[in-house]
């Protein structure tokens, strides 16, 4: 018996422990009832760190706005299942609104419809969804941030060269949509000759690095047969970044990549990486919340929002506003 | 006794934290859907868990099983048939661990563990390693609507499955012989129970329950996604023990599992309804599972 009372008291304790955290903002919640609004956003995964200063751009809002933000994503990084469970279950618990990156463009739009239907705003950010009863769609304007690069690729072969884009995988529509933008500028410069553009890097950096060295043995980089190197995100920007090391040929090959990481910024600084094009996760997650609350308090919403890319190099590399990118000041906001 | 009871305490317990929202009709049907394929799957693990088995690969099974509705659905094939082929290959999957099982004599837990890896290799090359988008010819429907009093077919299907369950457990032959290879192989085999043919057709019938799974799954997906349903056997696992089930067999009941299966999405929903972070709520599902089920046999000691 007395080993029962303790189990209980243990189950008690684990609760209350567990409800701590989130028991400050109910009295205010119930001090103002009905008018304070109360969001849910639900990112892909929540332990990367693109994800991280999303979070911390949507809590910056949050608070100018003076509404409530549950930041939930699903429970296995990357899970479909999990994602539709949690539009569901944020739907039947009436939220003000929500926010959704969703991880297929398809899966999601019954349970964002089913929402849209009780009377929740749903706002997709960073990856589009195709069709569904939507407010507004807040993300990086892929296709002119690949054009950024491809200006880039331009400025760094002014007498024409050979370039290379290294793909990053099938279905995988931002990328794509980078992958074209690079490519229509490029095309637009005569002197520029695409050598290669349908090699795929794969999910991950081992499978990029091993796609990077049979195409460089293939193009005969180190007989100059390559000038430049595209690779359109963080996985095959290193894979690359790491084949060109290996071969000896970092320095030599341009490499313009896309994303960051600690590995590739230190590739900028020693000049092995010529750009990285940057998006602005923290823009992202502070405007999808102004567009949600913009609705929801009967202001007229944008059906798209770009959220903007820019170009880090090694000489914008200390300026404040690029150091805002590489370095978001992520504990101001999550309090860590 | 001790599952309600467990269900209940938790359910009484999110509704004081989150009475504005926990409690209404709408969370109700969208727990109750959320825990068919849950339900459905530890339907068949409590069979095998009596029969003093294991099935690791159930999270595979029900990600081939999706593969292969959406790949069928894709070649032409009408909504049925597209069913029957994918609850077809998971009852064929399940027959093949059944008769490692019986007749070559390696422990289940082995023989499912490389079911799992094989099921998994198998549907992510089927889908070419990618999500497959296919016409779901009226397949959604399974698992949609139902936002007022009435729920979706889904979860009557699975209601139904529980019923039929219980009834082939407690009223026929079949059911007997399960429940008395779990309690002792060899006092079973001198009573002249047909101990190998009843292990194969358990782990089928588990298999054939994982395709239905399956079916539900790709009905709340809508793709057929290889990657889905990772360690979904854990979460069947946990519903059958929670239930009342033993892992030495010949103990567990199916209304137990059942019941243990909507813990699991009561502590889920109710984790996001109180706002709870990701790392908070898989702390606590794992201390309600053991203090559940810890409280439960010390009560029957």
């Amino acid at each position: 018996m007395r080993r029962r009372l303790f189990a209980l008291a243990f189950i008690a304790a684990a609760l209350a422990l567990g409800c701590s955290k989130r028991s400050a903002p109910a009295p205010t919640a119930s001090g103002t009832p009905a008018a304070r609004l109360r969001l849910a956003m639900i990112p892909k995964g929540t332990t990367h760190e693109f994800w991280k200063s999303v979070h911390a751009g949507a809590v910056k809002a949050s608070r100018e706005l003076d509404v409530d933000l549950v930041w939930k994503g699903p429970l296995k990084e990357d899970d479909l299942k999990s994602q539709i469970d949690l539009v569901q279950s944020f739907t039947a618990q009436k939220v003000s609104g929500i926010a959704l990156a969703p991880l297929n463009d398809k899966a999601l739009v019954a349970s964002v419809n089913a929402a849209a239907a009780t009377g929740v705003p749903v706002v997709i950010l960073d990856s589009a969804l195709s069709g569904g009863n939507i407010v507004s769609f807040v993300a990086t304007d892929n296709r002119a941030a690949g054009g950024l690069a491809g200006e880039r690729a331009a400025e760094l072969l002014p007498n024409g060269g050979k370039v290379v884009v290294l793909r990053y995988q099938e279905g995988s529509a931002s990328t794509h949509e980078r992958e074209q933008g690079f490519l229509e500028r490029v095309k637009a410069h005569p002197g520029l000759v695409v050598v290669s553009d349908n090699q795929y890097g794969g999910p991950t950096t081992e499978s990029a690095f091993t796609a990077s060295e049979s195409l460089l043995l293939a193009q005969n980089a180190a007989g100059g047969g390559v000038n430049l190197v595209f690779a359109p995100n963080e996985s095959t920007t290193f894979g690359m970044l790491l084949a060109l090391e290996k071969s000896k040929l970092a320095g030599k090959v341009h490499l313009v990549g896309f994303d960051i990481s600690d590995k590739l910024l230190k590739g900028v600084q020693t000049g092995e990486i010529d750009a990285l094009v940057l998006q602005n996760p923290f823009k992202m997650g502070e405007l999808t919340v102004h567009a949600l609350v913009d609705q929801l308090r009967g202001k007229t919403v944008p059906k798209r929002t770009d959220t903007g890319a820019q170009i880090l190099d090694r000489k914008n590399l200390e300026q404040p506003e690029i150091q805002a990118l590489v370095k978001p000041d992520l504990a101001r906001w999550l309090g860590q | 006794m001790g599952p309600l009871a467990a269900l209940l305490a938790v359910y009484a317990l999110f509704c004081a934290l989150a009475p504005a929202t926990f409690l209404g009709a709408l969370n109700l049907a969208t727990m109750l859907r959320q825990t068919a394929v849950v339900a459905v799957t530890s339907l068949g693990m409590t069979f095998v868990i009596l029969l003093g088995g294991i099935d690791l690969s159930v999270g595979s099974g029900v990600a081939l099983t999706g593969v292969v509705v959406a790949r069928a659905l894709q070649s032409g094939a009408g909504a049925l048939s597209a069913v029957a082929i994918g609850v077809l290959v998971a009852a064929l999957a399940g027959a093949l661990n059944g008769a490692l099982t019986a007749h070559a004599k390696i422990t289940p837990f082995i023989v499912t563990l490389g079911s799992m890896s094989v099921l998994r290799g198998v549907a992510k090359g089927l889908a070419g390693e990618q999500k497959i988008d296919a016409e779901p010819r009226g397949l959604e429907t399974l698992m949609t609507g139902g936002a007022n009093a009435l729920m979706p077919s889904g979860v009557w299907l699975a209601l139904a499955l529980a019923l039929l369950g219980a009834v082939v457990l407690h009223y026929t032959v079949f059911g007997r012989h399960v429940v008395a290879i779990g309690s002792n192989v060899q006092t079973a085999r001198l009573c002249g129970v047909p101990v190998e043919r009843v292990i194969l057709a358990v782990y089928a019938l588990a298999g054939a329950l994982t395709g239905v799974a399956g079916v539900l799954e790709f009905s709340t997906l809508t793709v057929g996604d290889p990657t889905d349903s990772l360690g979904l056997e854990l979460e069947a696992i946990a519903a059958v023990v929670i239930g009342g089930g033993s892992l030495a067999g010949g103990q567990g009941s199916i209304a137990g599992a059942m019941l243990g299966a909507l813990l699991m999405t009561v502590i889920k929903t109710g984790c996001t309804h109180v706002g709870l972070p990701n790392w908070v709520q898989e702390i606590l599902t794992g201390v309600i599972i053991v203090v559940a089920v810890g409280i439960d046999r010390f009560r029957r000691r």
